[in-house]
């Protein structure tokens, strides 16, 4: 075998089923088996990695690896890359399921997403789609530093979506909530009551006006708020686009980079859908404060970002046996003390934006563009007209210094993110908060 | 493989199955990958695995599996999923064998044979591309040269029996300027063949990037925007695509409903998508379910032709499936997908026959686009203002909203420089009057 400073093996084993209805009719059930594997060789300054499906022989992944590393090094050596020190996990507070969704046999399963279908069919919806997921994971890590630890973990989520179609308009409401837990995530939220939202939603945006664009100030609610957190703030401070130059935020540890009201978290601890016990180097996971008090105060770190820049590893994390990057795990905004009315009354006129289509970043540039779900105007204080089509976008450093309040009502949101190829789950979270120049577009 | 594709379809036969399918891939990638102008690592990827899709009384069941032991599990809760649905009145049949059409540039073994010094080599040239003869104004913060080879075998119980082998390599780069104001770009380009000119992806980012500093703000109007094959690419994937999907469109959720020979666009424009390209990306013999591939007008001389279907879709509407089933590899049933989608206008030198307007090289946001509206609002990247028939100043941010289908029945002119943008192959496209605000 190759001479390799380090390796390090994830041996991934899962069991995932989707169930997808679409007008109330089962569109697909499938069921997914999968095991793989993926092995990490470090070799000087170079990365080798090997990644294989099913039967996989170990030590052979890892000779592979290893060759890649060994041939990267001699061919293009580089400086060598000092990783972080890193100490056995320990597995506490883990998530424990309540309610084994593989008890539940599949045809109340499918029951009960009809019954959720139904309920978003709300007067003048003319589609619905409803999914339904579980997964069970086995994730077993061993490095060539002796550190071998394992855990299983269960993810349990649905999504709803109504359209409403009227003179060939159409509008869309969407809801889904997804978390680490079993099939009692269905006692913590009220699927029925989110399936109407949903409906009600796409119904009452038939009627809203097209947005007029332009800056001004803004509302954003809790949702759209944690896509700014998790888009602009999170994505910028993932170390690893620090270091090749791909953030805003490169060289601004100490500084005053936000409103003092701010304060951004990433933490995995939390039974969010982000959560992990150990990160995917087997890295004890623990929550991060990028920025406190408005001061940027760490990045989000590998064991190589952590031992480059001087910080604490943790947030690595891959897809299923890929190779691990830095990612966010539960990123929010934490609360402040004002209320939602406070906001309304010190805005004046402005708009509130509410929910979220998607976004996106340039991490180096730091300009970000999202979509809201919907929007109101605000006139004297007071929402009046609905808007569709409302999109956000500006400059992260921009938007940091002008949030002048920021609510105490802080609401998390489950969702997936995409980096490098690979989807993750994480949660966003924010209270309200008031922004006071934002360029909003309308069509 | 063969033999456990075989086995597997037998197998949900046995179970009970009616009709069947197996789809099995087979395929290794390696990629050698850069980070600050340097090459960070290299990776390679091993996959196999099985999909077996099971019908019981015209109701699906799906389950896949990449773990040999598990195979029978996955033909059995395949099988037992179909027996939970009710059966579906709409569901026609599986495909049966048909005679395959011969296609061209899938395949090339010179990427087959590609080793690792290879690899590093052409990710190397992306890099020398980026820091040509700029003084190192640029650094390339990430990106990836890749190779692939694979191969899949369809084989369902109505005797369809499909198997091909392809290529493809791919390199992207992004770039940030370092000197002076900051400003980024990227460039990429896939190819079925050892073809694709590696050195010339970073100076098409460089130069962008480098083009992008010091931008300007404008005022919100209206104007005649070129879209680069980049930006209008994604436009049409986010919000034309869905509106052509026959199961959108069977469930109510397009705007294109009923309006077949309806003219969408201005006459000069054609819209082709076509599974038989040579060298193209979703070029094959077939489509992921067996169907032989073939080339379908969308829209001809501006009228609307066609929706794209699958085997179901087509048999719900008594019409020929157009060949366009689409699988994320094997742990996923067919859907309607695109396949070489081919936007076509007539050519000229489209920046010099513009007197004022907006260049948009890249957009970002295109996927946040309402999929049965049409309507979009993105963040346009690397865009420039054309004044009397030339490239002028860049702009710093810039907003364009609009509707896809305005957007069709507005364009004006197209370029020469035709890119494959994945399966999508368009010119720049000039469209008249969007809003833009800064």
């Amino acid at each position: 075998m190759c001479d390799v400073d380090f390796f390090d093996s994830r041996i991934i084993e899962g069991t995932a089923t989707s169930i997808i209805l679409d007008n109330g009719k089962i569109e697909e059930i499938s069921v997914n088996y999968t095991r793989g594997v993926g092995v990490r060789a470090l070799c000087g300054g170079s990365w080798g990695f090997t990644s294989a499906d099913g039967d996989f022989d170990l030590q052979k992944a890892i000779r592979a690896s290893s060759e890649l590393a060994h041939g990267m090094d001699l061919r293009t050596p580089k400086n060598k890359v000092e990783l972080s020190p890193i100490s056995m996990p320990v597995l506490k507070d883990i998530p424990r399921v309540k309610i084994d969704p593989m008890d539940i046999p599949i045809e109340d399963k499918v029951q009960f997403l009809k019954d959720i279908g139904d309920h978003a069919k709300t007067d003048g919806v003319s589609s619905t789609t409803a999914v339904y997921s579980e997964s069970s994971l086995k994730v077993q890590y061993s490095s060539s530093e002796d550190v071998e630890c394992e855990y299983e973990l269960m993810h349990t989520g649905f999504a709803i979506s109504a359209v409403a179609t009227q003179n060939g308009a159409y509008q869309a409401g969407r809801e889904s909530r997804f978390g680490v837990c079993g099939y009692e995530l269905f006692e913590k939220y009220d699927a029925f009551a989110l399936a109407v939202s949903a409906g009600k939603t796409a119904v009452e945006l038939l009627g809203a006006k097209q947005a007029k664009g332009g800056n001004m100030p803004v509302i954003l609610d809790p949702e759209l708020a944690g896509v700014f957190a998790h888009e602009a703030v999170g994505h910028a401070s993932e170390a690893d686009l620090v270091l090749e130059g791909s953030s805003v935020l490169e060289n601004k540890i100490g500084e005053q980079i936000a409103s003092p009201l701010v304060s951004v978290i990433d933490d995995p601890t939390l039974h969010e859908y982000g959560y992990y016990p150990f990160d995917a180097e087997g890295v004890q996971s623990t929550g991060t404060t990028i920025i406190k008090d408005g001061m940027m105060e760490s990045y989000l770190h590998s064991r190589e970002t952590a031992a480059c820049l001087g910080g604490t590893a943790g947030h690595s994390r891959a897809q299923g046996y890929s190779m691990p990057i830095v990612r966010m795990s539960n990123t929010y905004i934490d609360n402040g003390d004002s209320k939602f009315g406070e906001m309304l009354e010190d805005i004046g006129d402005g708009m509130y934006l509410i929910g979220s289509r998607g976004g996106q970043v340039n991490t180096g540039e730091g300009v970000f563009q999202f979509n809201a779900e919907k929007g109101y105007l605000i006139e004297n204080g007071e929402l009046t007209t609905l808007l569709r089509d409302v999109s956000l976008s500006g400059n992260t450093l921009e938007i940091l210094k002008n949030i002048n309040m920021v609510g105490n009502d802080l609401t998390m949101h489950s969702g997936r993110c995409g980096k490098n190829g690979q989807i993750a789950p994480v949660t966003d979270g924010s209270p309200h908060i008031l922004i006071t120049k934002a360029l909003v577009g309308g069509a | 493989m063969y033999e456990i594709a075989q086995k597997a379809l037998a197998l949900a036969m046995k179970n009970g199955a009616d009709e069947a399918d197996i789809y099995y891939v087979n395929s290794h990638s390696t990629s050698a990958d850069i980070r600050k102008n340097a090459i960070e690592g290299a990776k390679e990827q091993f996959a196999e695995g099985i999909g077996i899709r099971a019908i019981v009384d015209g109701a699906v069941g799906f389950a896949s599996t990449n773990i040999p032991d598990r195979l029978d599990d996955a033909v059995r809760i395949a099988v037992n999923s179909a027996r939970v649905r009710e059966s579906d009145p709409d569901w026609t049949a599986l495909p049966s064998s048909e005679k395959y059409p011969g296609v061209s540039g899938t395949f090339d073994k010179r990427i087959v044979q590609m080793d690792l010094d290879e690899c590093i080599d052409l990710a190397l040239q992306m890099i020398e591309g980026a820091n040509e003869g700029l003084n190192n104004g640029i650094l390339a913060t990430s990106g990836s040269f890749s190779r692939s080879h694979g191969k899949h075998l369809i084989l369902n119980s109505n005797g369809v029996e499909v198997e091909e082998e392809g290529t493809s390599t791919s390199g992207f780069i992004d770039v940030i300027t370092t000197q002076g104001d900051v400003a980024t770009a990227y460039d990429f380009n896939v190819s079925r063949n050892l073809d694709i000119d590696f050195f010339q992806i970073g100076v098409n980012a460089a130069k962008l990037a480098q083009g992008s500093q010091n931008g300007i703000s404008i005022k919100p109007h209206k104007t005649d925007v070129i879209l680069h094959p980049f930006a209008f690419s994604d436009l049409i994937e986010s919000a034309f695509a869905p509106s052509i999907d026959a199961d959108n469109v069977q469930k109510g959720r397009s705007s294109l409903i009923g309006r077949l020979g309806e003219k969408l666009a201005s006459s000069k424009l054609n819209i082709i998508d076509d599974g038989l390209m040579p060298n193209g990306i979703d070029t094959g013999i077939s489509d992921d379910e067996g169907v032989p591939s073939k080339r379908t007008p969308v829209i001809e001389n501006g009228v609307f032709k066609s929706y794209l279907y699958d085997s179901y879709t087509a048999g719900k509407e008594g019409v020929k499936s157009t060949g366009n089933a689409s699988r994320h590899g094997y742990v996923s049933t067919p859907s309607v997908g695109l396949r070489n989608f081919i936007i076509e206008y007539p050519q000229s030198d489209i920046v010099s026959d513009t007197k004022n307007g907006v260049f948009v090289n890249t957009v970002i946001g295109a996927h946040t686009a309402n999929a049965i509206s049409g309507d979009f609002s993105v963040e346009a990247r690397n865009a420039y203002i054309i004044r009397d028939g030339q490239i002028d100043t860049p702009v710093k941010s810039l907003m364009i909203s609009g509707n896809i289908f305005e957007m069709l029945r507005n364009i004006t002119g197209a370029g020469m420089d035709v890119r494959k943008v994945g399966g999508i192959v368009t010119p720049s496209i000039r469209v008249s009057g969007m809003s833009v605000i800064g």
